[in-house]
């Protein structure tokens, strides 16, 4: 294999002779570790732990609405006075489904997936040793990690955790009294939150040095694995708009703590009379908020995206197409997402004039979100494709992306926003576009970075059982919830019997529910597919998904640094599979070519048949092209 | 481990996820009889003055279908688990078989994804189909409604073409380009007139679509600006209930802030008589405040009385409650809240009395024009007629939807909201379409705390004459008999707080 020839003949050790070889404390290397790589698995671990508790609370809140006037043994037993009777109590029914929110969208998808890959594969694949301040890296896990604590632990605080829906929209976060998840609880998971915010800055900072200062010669920007530019461009995006979460957390702590009136006016309270705060605005909470809120869905999706982009390359044996297009519409999404975030607002009062201008934004990010769309089926047609448990996750991340994402045409027109919001059609929508298609992004990501992360091989087997289990319910328990908000049921109702006209989804809310414990048991399958691959799993090999990216160039056993030698030189692109001059269908990004030119446009037959040749009319060309695409003419 | 064990692995989860999936699902078959009993012994535990319960009608079910519908769906689960479980099973065993291990559930994984494919689109189908006919709620039951229903049918349109069209080709070219011996993939990188033409027609399609949501938004959103065209109803929202008040003969909406709501005048009028005997309430509660702090070390005293008192009695609960009420004042909680409340109060009074000094700012508060406003609990609205609505919250934010009209708004404490619109659909012809049980509701959808989800308002829409009888039949404000909503009676024994610092006051004089 090149990548061995390659380490051979760098056996001077000059470089980084400061590399002492001694272990380290086990509390170094397992506790309070700056290297990178145990950092990723820091974070991969207590990401699927927070993960199962988020889908535990979600299946017994499904239970409630499966079967809101069922009495459960197991639930009092479970939740004890929360669930007198069997049957989970309103208060907590609202603390569940916030909790739930809270930490699938923040600690699961943001920390979880950006957190354990762009961590495990900034350095690697960009050909650094570690992070530009592995220091800094270790503070924001364990900042991470605390936050998770004090976030749990509002579970025992006796009026409960946070109830207000994991926006905590003020004034019901605001007052204490307006509920009993407002007290303590949101003291709770504002601090949590205010942790977290440090956290997630300490590591985007990070990211975004180490992309930008430390890549390894040859490594132009050009070149970079698409993982990285969607690392990058997420850490940007968190950079940008998390301190304004922050500020906006810390008014909201002064209202409730200490009298101030940043989000509180006009408002009497039964049992307590009219409170003195004037003058301020609950609207402001939600612009600054979705400020935050709405760069937040990217920063879930891109890594996602970013992950896909290379698995599907790899296990379709071909080269991403439009590399420079998925850059660019990264590039877009990224930008256009600070400028969208009214869509959530469009019936909350604000000028109707800003509805209009949110609305056009809004729209056009569809049009990027488009491009990788034909961009991942074109890489598709013509391929290898290789069902890699890793690669099925990525398909599905395409099909659920293409789902969710038509139905946000749906809600990002503020007109028929006045008849969907806060319905079940936009439960469904961002559960599809955000929740699940991101989940996928993570799972793709750990089935095929697992080996170079544990040094083992995961089940094949299982994963793909797995990936169909958990597509299956994603579909069995997203799709019909569509239907139900365009029959106007409210979401976050704690139960819909009281409501006649709700009547006809009784038995839709049971099959849902069934679909997400077929959904929970079949995540039993991976855990276990993962724990025991972690200890007893078939060693892996160096490049087990002939893979093109650097990451596959270093040894399988972790050593401090990645490389023994120095550090590989980059000669090309991320995605020369399959190229017709080779007979293997991979070429390294490190190995050494032998006088290839430096932009390989392809073989000149393709060129030709697929109308790269500017001679030829536009139109015509345009449309050869899109007929061979589609299969109307045989190539 | 090896494959026996790993077999019965697979059983046994297999058999495990059955069994808890059978064992819930045959919980849920008579559901139906028991949700009478339940809802009964459901009780509210916030704002109980509040609440409005209303007897849930029988639920339109019919058992037998919704049985077999429940077990044939956890037949097909089980075939399907095991469908999967047996294909793993043969490639497995071809694998070893043949000797290669590498990626040989290939060929399964492809089959799955045209599988996949086929049921999932006629899933698709049916849910159009069978789910489809409740989308929307039928036709529109306000003018502004049809446009928006129509902007909501091109969508489905378009969307519904791109979705069918992309998911097939992901899936086909999974399938038909998955792994073969000695294929090698096309080396094929990028063609940017294709780039060119994948982004100009989403942007064009979408140009088109938000021109047309704009058109609908504006003519929802300016259906009336400058407010004269319309009759205007101020939608009144609290934890957990809604109240309509309507403007009476003078068709104006007499002046409300929230500063004026008292136990009688539940929406804040600016009524001068009810505001200046809230006035003589608020001074009272503050000097009863004042007299409750300087008596906490009696108190203190009296319940420990109280509490041995309790204990010689055998009285747990008792005793936790007083012990609760003991630590309160022990930790200064309540001498906080009492001082708390002292401040508010004198705060209140300021500028109430603020607003009254200044002649100007009095005739702006002070018009009369609420002296006829009609406040009630149902909301009849009249057909064919443009009408606005105020929303005004008294705590929080709650969010007004009337889906059978299209029409929701946010209401906001602190920020004056409204929406304007046409109903065209009465109460009686939607019932002769869905029935007689069917009515119209506002229903709350902003989360607003525990009894969120029965926080509704009925709506009627009938013809003018009928709203106007009705009318008639609902008490006006101020000018007759005031009837308030709730009466003071209720509403003092549940505010805890006034009712503690009440029986101080009474014990005070007592002594």
């Amino acid at each position: 294999m090149s990548t061995e020839t390659l380490t051979a003949t760098h056996t001077h050790h000059d470089e980084h002779a400061h590399h002492e070889h001694h272990e380290p404390s086990f509390i170094r290397k397992y506790v309070f570790s700056t290297d990178h790589k145990m950092i990723s698995k820091q974070f991969l671990i207590t990401g699927i732990i927070m993960g199962c508790l988020g889908m535990l609370m979600s299946l017994l809140f499904r239970i409630q609405l499966a079967w809101p006037d069922e009495s459960f043994g197991f639930l009092e037993t479970l939740l004890g006075r929360w669930a007198k009777d069997g049957k989970i109590d309103p208060n907590y029914y609202m603390a569940l489904v916030t909790i739930h929110g809270t930490i699938m969208v923040f600690y699961v998808l943001t920390a979880g997936l950006s957190g354990t890959f762009s961590n495990l594969l900034i350095p690697l694949q960009v050909g650094a040793r570690d992070m530009a301040s592995p220091f800094m890296n270790m503070l924001s896990y364990w900042f991470f990690f605390l936050s998770s604590v004090v976030l749990l632990s509002s579970f025992a605080v006796e009026t409960g955790p946070a109830s207000s829906g994991w926006t905590v929209y003020p004034p019901l976060s605001a007052l204490q009294k307006a509920m009993p998840g407002s007290g303590l609880g949101t003291t709770l998971w504002l601090v949590a939150i205010i942790l977290f915010i440090v956290s997630s800055l300490l590591g985007g900072i990070n990211y975004i040095v180490t992309v930008l200062n430390m890549r390894t010669k040859g490594m132009s920007m050009n070149r970079l694995p698409l993982t990285i530019w969607a690392f990058l461009l997420t850490a940007v995006l968190g950079l940008l708009s998390f301190p304004v979460l922050l500020g906006a957390g810390l008014f909201l702590i002064f209202d409730r703590s200490f009298g101030t009136s940043f989000y509180l006016s006009d408002i009497y309270l039964n049992g307590i009379g009219a409170l003195t705060n004037s003058g301020g605005s609950p609207i402001m909470y939600q612009h600054l908020f979705w400020f935050l809120g709405h760069p937040e869905v990217y920063i879930i999706l891109l890594p996602a995206l970013g992950i896909t982009s290379e698995v599907i390359a790899t296990n379709a044996r071909k080269p991403i197409f439009g590399y420079s297009a998925m850059v660019i519409s990264l590039l877009s999404i990224a930008v256009l997402s600070f400028i969208v975030w009214g869509h959530h607002m469009f019936i909350t009062g604000m000028n109707p004039f800003l509805g209009t201008v949110f609305m056009y934004v809004t729209l056009i990010i569809a049009v990027p979100s488009a491009v990788k769309t034909f961009n991942y089926l074109a890489t598709l047609w013509k391929g290898n494709i290789r069902f890699t448990p890793g690669m099925l996750f990525a398909i599905g991340l395409v099909s659920l992306f293409i789902s969710g994402g038509l139905t946000g045409i749906y809600l990002g027109n503020a007109a028929l926003d006045v008849q969907l919001h806060d319905s079940y059609f936009v439960v469904a929508h961002f559960h599809l576009v955000m929740g699940s298609a991101a989940i996928f992004g993570m799972f793709s990501g750990i089935y095929h970075w697992f080996p170079k992360m544990f040094g083992k091989m995961m089940n094949n087997t299982l994963g793909s059982l797995h990936f169909w289990l958990t597509f299956a319910s994603a579909y069995m328990v997203f799709f019909p919830m569509h239907f139900m908000g365009l029959a106007g049921v409210p979401r976050r109702y704690y139960q819909f019997s009281l409501i006649p006209e709700f009547g006809i989804w009784m038995n839709v809310n049971i099959f849902i529910t069934v679909a997400a414990i077929l959904g929970g048991a079949a995540q039993i399958l991976f855990l276990y597919n993962f724990f025991r691959s972690i200890f007893k799993g078939k060693p892996a090999t160096q490049n087990p998904w002939e893979s093109n990216t650097i990451e596959w160039s270093t040894p399988v056993k972790h050593i401090h640094g990645n490389w023994p030698g120095a550090i590989p030189t980059v000669y090309r692109g991320p995605h020369e599979y399959s190229r017709p001059d080779r007979e293997l269908d991979y070429f390294p990004q490190h190995e050494v070519g032998n006088g290839e030119p430096v932009h390989y446009e392809g073989p000149v037959e393709v060129q030709k048949t697929y109308a790269t040749d500017s001679k030829d009319s536009a139109s015509k060309v345009f449309f050869s092209s899109f007929a061979h695409l589609f299969m109307l003419k045989k190539a | 481990m090896n494959t026996t064990t790993k077999n019965i692995f697979k059983l046994a989860l297999v058999a495990g996820i059955i069994f808890f999936a059978a064992s819930l699902i045959s919980k849920s078959v008579d559901i139906h009889q028991l949700n009478i009993e339940n809802y009964s012994a459901e009780k509210p535990l916030f704002g109980a003055d509040e609440y409005q319960y209303e007897a849930p009608k029988e639920l339109p079910a019919n058992d037998a279908v919704a049985t077999k519908v429940k077990w044939s769906l956890l037949f097909f689960v089980i075939i399907l688990i095991m469908v999967i479980a047996n294909a793993f099973d043969i490639s497995a065993l071809t694998s070893r078989l043949t000797g290669k291990q590498a990626i040989n559930s290939n060929n399964v994984n492809k089959w799955l994804m045209i599988i996949f494919l086929v049921i999932g689109l006629s899933a698709v189908a049916w849910e159009y189909t069978v789910h489809g006919k409740h989308v929307l709620l039928g036709d529109s039951a306000s003018e502004h409604g049809v446009k928006l229903d129509s902007m909501f049918s091109i969508t489905l349109i378009l969307t519904t073409i791109v979705f069918v069209i992309t998911q097939i080709l992901l899936f086909y070219f999974s399938f038909r380009y998955s792994k073969k011996e000695g294929q090698k993939a096309l080396y094929y990188a990028h063609n940017n007139r294709l780039e060119v033409f994948w982004t100009l027609i989403p942007a064009i399609v979408l140009t088109l679509l938000v021109l047309r949501g704009h058109q609908t938004w504006r003519s929802i959103v300016y259906a009336d600006v400058d407010g004269t065209k319309s009759t205007n109803i101020e939608i009144f929202a609290f934890q957990f209930g809604w109240n309509a008040r309507y403007a009476g003969d003078d068709g104006i909406l007499g002046v409300a802030d929230y500063k004026f709501i008292s136990g009688k005048n539940k929406l804040g009028l600016a009524n001068p008589s009810e505001v200046d005997s809230l006035l003589v309430e608020l001074k009272a509660a503050v000097v009863a405040d004042n007299i409750a702090i300087k008596n906490l070390p009696q108190t203190l005293d009296q319940l420990k009385k109280d509490w041995q008192a309790a204990k010689d009695l055998q009285d747990n609960e008792a005793m936790s409650s007083i012990t609760k009420e003991i630590e309160e004042i022990n930790c200064g909680d309540r001498l906080d809240d009492l001082e708390a409340s002292i401040n508010r109060k004198t705060k209140q009074i300021e500028r109430i009395e603020a607003i009254k000094k200044d002649p100007k700012v009095f005739a702006t508060y002070f018009t009369k024009a609420e002296e006829d406003d009609v406040i009630t609990q149902e909301l009849h609205l009249v057909k064919d007629k443009l009408v606005t609505f105020k929303f005004r919250s008294r705590d929080i934010i709650h969010s007004a939807w009337l889906p059978h009209f299209r029409v929701q708004m946010n209401v906001v404490p602190g920020m004056p909201t409204k929406f304007t619109f046409i109903p065209t659909k009465t109460t009686k012809e939607a019932k002769a379409e869905n029935g007689e049980d069917f009515d119209y509701y506002l229903y709350c959808n902003k989360i607003c705390g525990t009894s969120h989800y029965n926080m509704k308002m009925k709506v009627v829409i009938e013809s003018q004459e009928e709203v106007d009888a009705w009318l008639k039949t609902q008490q006006m404000a101020f000018k007759a008999m005031p009837a308030p909503v709730v009466t003071p009676a209720v509403e003092i024994t549940t505010d805890s707080a006034a009712m503690s610092k009440d029986t101080t006051a009474k014990k005070l004089a007592l002594k």
